[in-house]
């Protein structure tokens, strides 16, 4: 067993691999709790796809994709706080609408560049194995970022996920909060880029979050579960990768899910039971302790 | 206790409120004077809750409201809670504590005074011992005293409830009234919309009635009367 875990890390690129995908395994859980409370999970998946034009021009112009990507991840939160000022459009519509556009502007742009066929299939479905020392340190730069900005802005963002119109009367500058939120999630859908790709980050940001909730009764114990939920599939699912020659990105997915499944069928009577009790303690203690 | 009994705790000059081009409050004026706790009362639709979250500043509004009271926040605002997701990971206690950002800003609330506030405030309302429930695990009853435990631990002089009696048991009115009572002892000011008239006439002195502008403003015996209240209701 300690062959199997340990067997795939004598090698330079592996152990490279493993750092990165442990850094976004545990900074995209964290965020996935703030999307799955804030009911935004489709927001992961549309962020994802809205950085494909921002990663096409930076092809085009030869510069960095990392930066490209995070460029168009940061304008779709732009976009996204400013139709926010239209109370007549719902959430799901901004977020549509956001993606749509970049989305639709990437396409674009690769169809007209004419310069032959833009490979982005390491893009879209992940490349872990091919991770710099360069990637790392600009990983570590940006999570390390990311998670001390979480961290900063958890309390209210707590106060404003629970009651927003309450937020407001604490103080809280609750359009400040989202835009913030909505950075950092651009940020870690562009750091997921090289581990399990963009069409599968959702899959780091949404599925360890909702299996912590099975399991947990506050946010900073979500939190914990899900970050440890998303690193330790992120290295079971890179190692069983190495060994059943499979693509990583996928590997590591199907494992958030594995837990998720095995956590459903765990919780079960436990949730049952707890619906049981609530009801006749809710009834019976109307009206004081 | 905290205002200036000199001083109206709140007051509202040619108040109006404009949603989606449409008008929804006019020309409210009005003053609260300290430790005064006075009723709201309109048919559905008359812009009470508008009313409270325009003097909040959670609405743009038209005229001149002036709340008089320590601190950049002297309101505390009980809101009805139809939209609030009961299933969100926080305890009592997290629920409590996030009123103290009103006063220590961010973070500071895990203070120990922080948390001994937040203590207080649960046993005031009388939920000390359920600190450690989840929001779905309270009653209607329990879950409206902990939002009132949470506009306690603002510290606010002033209080604004949106139907804080609504969908409880009578035990929790009568506590709820107690409360009230001990706050306002204490010179807190508080207007309190309820549609329950029996309620308004036993527990309030004072009871503005409105129809998207002031209608009277007086003793519940004096305008909560047959034929005020079917000029109330015909008025819009």
């Amino acid at each position: 067993m300690i062959d199997w875990l340990t067997g795939p890390y004598a090698y330079d690129f592996m152990q490279r691999a493993v750092v990165a995908a442990l850094i976004v395994g545990a900074l995209a859980p964290a965020v996935g709790v703030w999307i799955v409370l804030r009911r935004m999970a489709y927001l992961g998946d549309a962020m994802s796809h809205a950085t494909l034009g921002g990663v096409a021009v930076a092809y085009l112009l030869g510069a960095s994709l990392v930066i490209g990507a995070l460029a168009a991840g940061l304008v779709m939160a732009a976009i996204m706080s400013l139709l926010a000022v239209q109370p007549k459009l719902r959430e799901d519509a901004v977020i549509g609408i956001a993606q749509v556009t970049l989305f639709a502007a990437g396409l674009m742009i690769i169809a007209k560049a004419d310069t032959g066929a833009i490979d982005l299939s390491h893009l879209l479905l992940g490349s872990i194995t091919t991770v710099s020392a360069e990637d790392l340190r600009v990983d570590l730069l940006l999570g390390g970022t990311c998670a001390l900005l979480l961290a900063f802005i958890f309390d209210d963002l707590r106060t404003a996920t629970l009651d927003p119109e309450h937020a407001k009367t604490v103080g809280v500058r609750v359009n400040l909060l989202r835009a913030t939120l909505l950075t950092i999630l651009a940020i870690v859908v562009v750091l997921s880029l090289q581990t399990v790709g963009l069409l599968l980050s959702v899959a780091l940001l949404v599925v360890p979050a909702a299996t912590a909730r099975l399991w947990t009764r506050t946010v900073l114990q979500m939190t914990f579960v899900a970050t440890a939920i998303g690193m330790g599939s992120t290295f079971v699912g890179l190692t069983a990768s190495w060994h059943a020659d499979t693509p990583p990105g996928a590997t590591i997915a199907l494992v958030c899910v594995a837990v998720l499944v095995v956590s459903l069928v765990a919780t079960l009577p436990r949730r049952a039971t707890a619906a049981d009790d609530h009801l006749p303690i809710s009834k019976n203690r109307i009206g004081g302790p | 206790m905290h205002n200036d009994l000199n001083y109206p705790s709140i007051e509202a000059r040619d108040l109006g409120v404009e949603l989606a081009g449409r008008e929804v409050l006019r020309g409210i004026s009005f003053s609260l004077k300290p430790g005064e706790q006075v009723a709201v009362v309109g048919p559905n639709g008359a812009g009470k809750t508008t009313l409270l979250r325009a003097l909040m500043g959670l609405v743009p509004r038209r005229g001149d409201v002036v709340l008089h009271g320590r601190g950049p926040r002297p309101a505390a605002f009980v809101a009805q809670r139809s939209d609030l997701d009961l299933d969100f990971p926080a305890t009592v206690l997290q629920l409590i504590s996030c009123g103290r950002r009103s006063s220590t800003g961010r973070h500071r609330w895990r203070r120990r005074v922080d948390r001994q506030a937040t203590e207080r405030a649960l046993a005031r309302v009388g939920l000390d011992g359920l600190h450690d429930r989840g929001l779905r695990e309270l009653s209607g009853g329990q879950l409206q005293r902990a939002f009132l435990a949470r506009a306690l631990v603002q510290d606010a002089d002033i209080l604004l409830l949106d139907e804080p009696f609504a969908a409880v048991d009578s035990e929790t009115v009568e506590s709820i009234c107690e409360l009230l009572n001990s706050l306002a002892s204490e010179q807190r000011t508080i207007l309190t919309v309820s549609h329950d008239l029996p309620l308004v006439r036993t527990h309030f002195d004072r009871c503005l009635t409105m129809n998207r502008t002031l209608i009277s403003d007086g003793h519940p015996d004096e305008v909560l009367r047959s034929d005020e209240l079917e000029r109330l209701i015909f008025s819009r």
